[in-house]
């Protein structure tokens, strides 16, 4: 390939790989919101003592524990678990709700895991996160206040709050996927490349764009994220607002 | 008149055969008597595929004949012999469920969980494939997958159950759209009721879930020798197998919809009427 033409290509992956990046940036922030907002709704619904939700990773394969909420909610805070063990990973590997109570009586409930987390409870139910073909995670509720066990309401309940999460989840995977794209695109464009120079291909053109989180451009980002509650008068305040602004940089650069 | 080629499906509807052909009972006659009194699930196998049944819990009884468990290396799938045990306690409650209903029934375990993750439909598959094989009367299934690419591997397996009259009793998900092989037809689909009796179950004449059974608090086995108490459908399932394994004991040989037509006949009445 011409070097003129690996620099045209360059340039065109930079563009679509700080698109990507934008777009990372306000999914990821609304993914961590929305599920952040699930867990803490799903705990004061349930006057519950914590609410977490736990997202199935791979190599190793694993449930990582993202959000949680609640008094006893924090201590299970970037845990991960083995899908081959334990309630969490029973409903993530059969895709079957399910809730238990009087587990801390059992002397063997997956205590180890409990209590790496600094608290042990009495009652769990857990759902799955299921998206069109497959489950992603496991939305799980620890010791409902006004009950000692779940009824068949709440599980119907946290089912739908699942369904929320698994959504929100779908949303910011396929943005994830955005490097692996970029990956294949450059196998395809250069086939001699070795896994080395894809590789420094891509960090090329992904870097710079979210190291540095001083760049102005960064919170102007932030501001359009947060325009999204903006109502349309004022979206369309801010989109004619942006139009003189880029006219007049752009006056500005030819001279005028 | 020419005597007429009928293919040969038609064969057990036509001349001598026809009075081979025989019903169970008049559906009215049935009662919990005729249908299971007495009964303990002796003669009766029920496989179990979940995640392995420990053999010593005492709510298993002892009933526990025998242990597999599916391995999945690259492309090589095998179902091998494997030690009495449970990864996570599911399969025991289901067992002390289904024993406590069929006290006499023989246990197989078939742990189709467990293993490697990135083939979970493809070990249920061979758990059941398996099961068949085997041979066992009843079967009860707490997973259920929604892959699109083994829908014609699950409608093929649950036909051939089907016609060697096995029951396989599946707990329905509680999420819309389809789930295998819960939703087909020959299958005994179970949700969750939640009145605190084993024996009360409903029948619903209009599927797709056909049965409702025990589903709430139930007090059940788990890991290690331990009990806990439990909500949810997968909990329900087991009480169906149990009961269909009391009728086939006392009536061997009945195919899976004759013992639907002799537990839709003795379903409690819903409440209220």
């Amino acid at each position: 390939m011409a070097d003129q033409d690996l620099t045209a290509a360059l340039r065109a992956l930079r563009l679509a790989a700080r698109r990507s990046a934008v777009a990372r940036r306000l999914e990821t922030d609304a993914e961590q919101a929305l599920l952040q907002a699930i867990v803490e709704s799903t705990a004061t619904l349930f006057e519950a003592e914590a609410a977490s939700i736990a997202i199935f990773e791979r190599d190793p394969d694993r449930l990582e524990f993202r959000v949680a909420a609640g008094a006893q909610g924090a201590g299970a805070l970037g845990m991960s678990v083995p899908p081959s063990r334990g309630i969490v990973g029973y409903v993530y590997s059969t895709g079957q709700p399910l809730a238990l109570s009087d587990v801390a009586s059992d002397p063997r409930f997956d205590r180890s895991a409990a209590e790496r987390t600094g608290y042990v409870p009495r009652s769990i139910a857990a759902v799955p996160l299921v998206t069109a073909d497959r489950t992603v995670g496991v939305l799980q509720v620890l010791d409902k206040r006004s009950s000692q066990t779940f009824s068949l309401r709440d599980m119907e309940l946290l089912a739908v709050f699942a369904s929320q999460a698994a959504a929100a989840i779908r949303a910011s995977r396929i943005q994830r996927d955005t490097e692996r794209l970029l990956r294949a695109v450059f196998a395809d464009v250069e086939e001699d490349l070795d896994e080395e120079q894809l590789e420094t291909l891509v960090s090329a053109a992904t870097n710079g764009l979210d190291a540095d989180a001083d760049d102005p451009f960064w919170g102007l980002v932030d501001s359009i994220a947060r325009l999204r509650e903006a109502g349309e008068h004022e979206l369309r305040l801010v989109a004619e607002i942006l139009e003189v602004v880029a006219r007049h940089s752009a006056a500005r650069r030819r001279g005028r | 008149m020419a005597e007429l080629d009928l293919p040969a499906w038609t064969e057990p509807f036509t001349g001598e055969a026809l009075p081979r052909l025989s019903r169970a009972v008049a559906l009215r006659q049935i009662d919990r008597q005729w249908a299971w009194g007495g009964a303990t699930g002796a003669g009766v196998t029920v496989a179990i595929l979940d995640s392995g049944v420990e053999a010593t819990h005492p709510a298993v009884g002892g009933r526990l004949v025998e242990s597999v468990a599916v391995e999945i290396e690259g492309e090589d799938v095998k179902v091998v012999p494997t030690d009495p045990i449970d990864l996570y306690g599911h399969g025991t409650a289901c067992a002390g469920i289904i024993s406590g209903l069929a006290p006499e029934v023989e246990i197989v375990s078939v742990r189709v969980l467990g293993s490697d993750l990135r083939g979970k439909g493809t070990a249920f598959l061979a758990g059941l494939e398996w099961a068949i094989e085997r041979g066992a009367q009843v079967m009860n299934m707490s997973l259920s997958s929604k892959s699109e690419r083994l829908f014609p591997h699950f409608h093929e397996l649950v036909d051939q159950a089907y016609f060697r009259h096995i029951c396989l009793v599946s707990a329905v998900n509680n999420y819309p759209g389809l789930s295998y092989p819960s939703t087909f037809s020959s299958v005994f689909s179970v949700a969750a009721h939640s009145l605190p009796e084993p024996e009360t179950f409903f029948y619903n004449p209009a599927p797709p879930v056909e049965w409702g059974a025990w589903g709430v608090d139930v007090p059940i086995a788990w890991k290690d020798g331990g009990r806990s108490i439990a909500t949810g459908n997968s909990f329900a399932a087991p009480h169906i197998a149990g009961l269909a394994a009391r009728v086939l004991g006392k009536h061997p040989g009945l195919s899976a919809f004759e013992v639907k037509a002799v537990l839709a006949a003795i379903a409690n009445d819903p409440p209220d009427t």
